[in-house]
């Protein structure tokens, strides 16, 4: 992982914040997927120094959807034939605004 | 006996060929089948008088009865042969039983070696049990293992997990509690099947890895597109995204179709419209009054009624994009084009039949001003004048033709000699009859051309191609589409002394002006063009950034050397198509990309190897 400077290396975590205060602790390589949180992390954002990102807009068990989709995602880089993950319906369009926002609609990064 | 059988002569009815056969042989299946009930009500009554049992023989032998059901019948069916041979029988059969039983208990024995006490009793108990849980045959009663109640055993009766058999309520009590853990290991995971992601290679939709959240999540909307009831807070191309999900599934009908017209919507896109009438596309118009952008496929009931409605509101399209709406008449057309034309930026047609015609192409160039872009496909009524026509329109920028009508090589060459200055996109698709005069128009005029698709030639040559190519001041193309340009003679095929179609001269021409551009290219069918040909365009100093998938079926002169070349040379290549080319036999394919189409078992390799 890239160092932020000066700064100690970063750490392997990053907290996620969820609108109504959990936090999520996710390795940053699966966070990386987002472009949104990519950009967050990067150095000259208070987000980089601390490590945490807060979303005011995504609640929790959205949050954690998101959380779970990283860690699913991470772990089946480059796998052929990945099964699917399970997404429950009604949460589904709000994870749908949640992806929006993350920047999540392409296949890979 | 015979009193008997003289009352049951008396009932009348049909007689099946078996009861003949036996009455002629002087056998009366009456009597068998009296007989038969008789047996089985003895068994019945032994049935339900059972104590628990106190002597294991007795039980053995009531118990056993139906087992050896088939026995009695052929005693039942010989009656002729008399006392004696029923009794050498019955004795044999005793002795058959009593065989069973030893060998049972000698088994059970066996077994239970280990008991420190070999106890007789126990075995008997055991053995009775055994006997008294198997099954009956089907036509007997027995009582219910589960709720007790008297039934008449079938072929399907259940057995029930702790011995006996079960009646057909509690069956299918059993059998709906048997099939949700069967069922749930095969959803587990939702895995894809080989086939499945065969087809999205084919489709040219296979990624590795993961999919995206958001293709997840547009997935399980369309699978519980009814649970949803407003989708209108989503991204333009989110919505998009479901609409072209929703319409794969043919689940675009008038109720899903509300969720995507809303009132402040400009863009909507039915993908497919077949379940949908003409109410349901005035509904669309009278809903979205900011409209502009229209696309509708299969738009079969987009009728003339429904464009007199669109005439009379106040919306101004500025892309119409129309799928298969063959009802629609070519006067509707015209005087949409005189109405609303003034708007319209680009205008696509599609699978009309008959009903587009020259007429609406020549209105067309006097109503829309700012047409920029003009697709007309799998039209059987264009010809030549509604050519002639579209060539007056210097506004246009993007031409895509597929016509059914024959048009000759000149009308094409002043379309293009008039429309060159602008041209980005020129689409000819079948056009057999067009020559090299087409070729060379496009090499002296076009400077802004990116996509150039010529199809189905018969009649262009080698040498055309090489001088469209060679020192073109046009910049580099990034979409090339130039298959089954090749020369189609049956007698002689692999002979091609004029050099008809695109053959290596031309290609290497291609490769060598497009180079550092091209991201698509489609020779599939050119023949001629040679080994030599592809390892020149694909050598070693050779480098194609930008191109993603590359389709050369049908060459046959490809073979591994090439297709290793080319996936060396083309660092972004996504897919590469060799169907039907035989030299092409064992390829190591980098990990990550696709080949298409090896004549082999596999049909196409996906290879896991880095190279």
């Amino acid at each position: 992982m890239t160092t932020n400077g000066d700064e100690a290396p970063a750490s392997k975590y990053v907290t996620l914040i969820s609108a109504d205060g959990f936090e999520f602790v996710v390795l940053r390589e699966a966070t990386l997927i987002s472009p949104t949180i990519k950009g967050m992390l990067r150095s000259p954002f208070a987000e980089s120094k601390t490590g945490r990102c807060e979303f005011p807009e995504i609640n929790a068990d959205v949050l954690d959807k998101v959380v779970e989709y990283f860690l699913y995602w991470h772990k089946n880089v480059d796998k052929p034939n990945v099964p699917d993950m399970d997404i429950p319906p009604e949460i589904c369009l709000q994870l749908l605004q949640a992806a929006d926002f993350l920047g999540l609609d392409k296949q890979s990064s | 006996m015979s009193s008997r059988n003289r009352q049951q002569r008396q009932i009348r009815g049909p007689q099946s060929a078996l009861t003949d056969f036996l009455a002629s042989h002087n056998i009366s299946a009456n009597q068998i089948r009296l007989d038969a009930d008789a047996r089985r009500r003895a068994a019945e009554a032994d049935g339900d008088g059972a104590a628990p049992p106190q002597d294991a023989q007795a039980t053995t032998a009531s118990a056993a009865e139906p087992a050896n059901e088939n026995e009695d019948d052929t005693v039942a069916a010989l009656p002729a042969r008399g006392q004696r041979a029923a009794a050498r029988l019955g004795q044999e059969r005793r002795q058959k039983e009593q065989d069973v039983i030893d060998k049972i208990k000698s088994g059970k024995k066996k077994t239970s070696k280990r008991k420190s006490k070999d106890d007789d009793s126990d075995d008997d108990y055991e053995l009775a049990k055994a006997l008294s849980n198997a099954a009956r045959p089907p036509g007997q009663s027995d009582n219910c293992a589960v709720c007790g109640k008297r039934f008449t055993v079938t072929a399907y009766s259940r057995n029930a997990p702790d011995g006996g058999l079960l009646c057909t309520p509690c069956g299918r009590e059993l059998a709906k509690d048997d099939a949700v853990p069967k069922k749930k290991p095969k959803r587990l995971g939702n895995v894809e099947g080989r086939r499945q992601v065969q087809s999205k290679i084919l489709d040219g939709t296979y990624h590795t890895g993961a999919k995206s959240l958001m293709t997840l999540c547009i997935e399980t909307l369309a699978k519980n597109i009814d649970l949803a009831d407003d989708i209108s807070g989503l991204p333009s191309l989110v919505v998009d995204k479901i609409a072209r999900k929703l319409s794969k599934h043919r689940l675009l009908d008038p109720n899903t179709l509300n969720l995507f017209i809303q009132p402040t919507v400009d863009e909507l896109a039915i993908y497919d419209g077949a379940k949908l009438s003409a109410d349901e596309y005035i509904r669309v118009i009278q809903t979205c009054p900011e409209l502009k952008k229209l696309k509708i496929f299969n738009g079969i009931h987009f009728k003339d009624e429904v464009m007199d409605y669109l005439l009379s509101r106040h919306i101004e399209l500025e892309d119409f994009h129309l799928h298969g709406a063959n009802l629609l008449s070519d006067s509707k057309w015209q005087e949409f084009f005189q109405k609303k034309g003034r708007s319209l930026q680009s205008l696509k047609v599609s699978w009309t039949d008959k009903h587009f015609t020259n007429a609406a192409l020549v209105v067309l160039k006097d109503t829309c001003p700012s047409l920029v872009r003009l697709k007309v496909m799998h039209n059987q009524s264009v010809s030549g004048d509604g050519i002639k026509g579209i060539a007056r329109m210097p506004s246009l920028r993007h031409v895509s033709l597929d016509l059914r009508q024959t048009v000759h090589s000149d009308i094409y060459v002043d379309l293009v000699n008039r429309l060159s200055e602008n041209l980005e996109t020129l689409s000819l698709t079948r056009v057999a009859n067009v020559d090299n005069t087409l070729l060379d128009a496009i090499h002296n005029k076009c400077r802004r051309l990116k996509k150039l698709r010529i199809t189905d030639s018969e009649i262009m040559t080698d040498e055309g191609f090489y001088r469209l190519f060679t020192g073109w001041t046009n910049k580099g193309l990034e979409f090339v589409d130039f298959q089954n340009c090749r020369q189609l003679e049956s007698m002689q095929p692999r002979l091609n002394p004029d050099g008809v179609g695109l053959c290596s001269k031309g290609f290497v021409a291609l490769m060598a002006h497009s180079s550092r551009s091209l991201k698509f290219l489609n020779v599939q069918g050119c023949r001629h063009i040679t080994r030599q040909g592809f390892e020149e365009a694909f050598g070693p100093d050779k480098v194609y950034p930008e191109l993603v998938k590359l389709e050369i079926s049908f060459c046959e002169e490809v073979t591994d050397f090439i297709v290793g070349s080319i996936f060396r040379s083309c660092p972004k290549l996504h897919e590469l198509n060799v169907f039907g080319c035989m030299k092409v036999k064992d390829v190591r394919v980098p990990r990550g990309k696709i080949l298409v189409g090896v004549p082999n078992a596999m049909g196409m390799v996906i290879d896991g190897d880095d190279v």
